[in-house]
């Protein structure tokens, strides 16, 4: 059995790793609070958006843009997909940064031909250590997701993709299901598919949409906007859920550290207890040795 | 008075909702007024300020960021990147934006900086002339 010290020592650094478990579960509370509100706040947004996209197409089914050109002329091994990643600035967050990694990983390996967008330390950090080649003028935190930033990465997703550095734009990053249940998804954006849209039957009545200053023009402005928003959406998901992961992590580590506190304490008084009774033993022995002598 | 529905949409909040006499948008080649059963449109419309009429006669005024309208059965949903009241408008802010934004379209810029940099004017510019006002 350890003896008292060792055990004092362990129990000492356990309270103090649990000091700052705590502090990090409460600080991602509060900083989950304010992603939450940003995210009830861009919701409206973001789903008027879709649903304006939408009953556009429904009325121009037949319109030829450059964001709903699916490329088909280029043969599937040579497409070049553009994955744009969201991880987390920091560790400790339970598997949110791992699951991310581990979809990305996946299509880099059925999908030789691609490119990292990595926002995010941990991700960037991890594909620079295992060698895979990353954008790495891509530099932005995942920190506090702003409408600035967003926009920024849309201009150079949408940059990439006109030019045909890309053919194929997706966003993997995680979404937030309910309050417990967070969940990694990966998304196409670029080039829109039309079906996601054709979610109404044929047969409703259409009325005539006049577009000004022309169909092309509008859609010029709308899915630029579209893709910022689903970006924007997507950060905003992303750092509510890591928060929350980082939140369940950081309460389950406080928990642990109070049950291994609670065995430590009870060895402890064992511990102290045995070296008790054997210096009792060891005095009373010696007593006794020192009256039989007399 | 007729009257129509309309919603202003901004990234962060819903700006407006409510019935409406008549709305101003800014477009790319000047402004127009939007009133009560208007052909069903969707139109473009670029940074400037939007100027709203409700059913009791008041004026809101805002400023909006690019993005588009769309008008279909006399409801009218105006979706914007950003949209502000002109109180809410820090004008030292947007002056430095515009300080930025000039000194920037002076360097030699890729077109898609040079983009930026205009838009970015573009926005300082109109929170200026709009808060002058009051």
């Amino acid at each position: 059995m350890a003896n008292t010290k060792e055990i004092q020592n362990r129990i000492k650094s356990i309270k103090d790793t649990q000091k700052i478990t705590n502090a990090m579960y409460m600080i991602s509370s509060s900083k989950l609070k304010k992603a939450r509100t940003d995210l009830e706040n861009t919701e409206p947004y973001f789903y008027t958006l879709q649903v304006a996209l939408a009953r556009m197409l429904r009325h121009v089914p037949e319109m030829e843009h450059l964001y709903f050109d699916s490329r088909d002329g280029i043969k599937e091994e040579d497409r070049r997909r553009g994955y744009l990643v969201i991880t987390a600035d920091k560790g400790m967050a339970g598997a949110y940064n791992h699951n991310v990694i581990k979809i990305a990983e996946q299509e880099l390996a059925a999908h030789p031909n691609s490119e990292l967008y990595v926002v995010g330390q941990v991700g960037r950090h991890y594909f620079a250590k295992k060698g895979v080649p990353i954008d790495i003028h891509f530099q932005y935190t995942a920190q506090n997701p702003s409408l600035h930033r967003a926009r920024v990465i849309a201009d150079k997703m949408l940059e990439n993709y006109e030019n045909g550095d890309i053919d194929e734009v997706y966003i993997i990053y995680t979404n937030m299901k309910s309050s417990v249940v967070v969940e990694p998804q990966m998304i196409q954006l670029l080039p829109m598919k039309r079906t996601d849209f054709a979610g109404v039957p044929a047969d409703v009545f259409h009325e005539e949409i006049t577009m000004e200053p022309s169909p092309k023009a509008v859609l010029d402005r709308i899915v630029p906007n579209c893709v910022m928003g689903y970006i924007y959406g997507a950060l905003v998901e992303s750092f509510c859920s890591e928060q929350n992961s980082r939140m369940m992590a950081m309460d389950s580590a406080t928990k642990s550290a109070k049950e291994m506190l609670d065995d430590l304490n009870i060895k402890y008084n064992r511990a102290r207890q045995a070296a008790i009774t054997q210096e009792i033993t060891e005095i009373a022995g010696g007593a006794r040795a020192q009256r039989d002598r007399s | 008075m007729n009257t129509f529905y309309l919603r202003v949409i901004s990234s962060n909040k819903i700006f407006f909702e409510g019935r409406v006499e008549k709305i101003i948008l800014p477009l790319e080649d000047g402004e127009k007024a939007v009133l009560a059963h208007h052909e069903n449109m969707v139109i473009a419309t670029s940074i400037g300020e939007i100027r709203i009429t409700t059913n009791k006669g008041e004026q809101v005024v805002g400023v909006v960021g690019e993005g588009f309208v769309q008008i279909v059965n006399n409801r009218v949903v105006l979706i914007v990147d950003s949209a502000e009241k002109p109180e809410d408008i820090d004008r030292v802010r947007a002056k430095e934006a515009k300080i930025r934004a000039e000194e920037r379209l002076r360097q030699k810029e890729s077109l898609k900086e040079y983009k930026q940099s205009e838009a970015s004017l573009a926005r300082a510019l109109t929170r200026l002339r709009v808060t002058e006002k009051i």
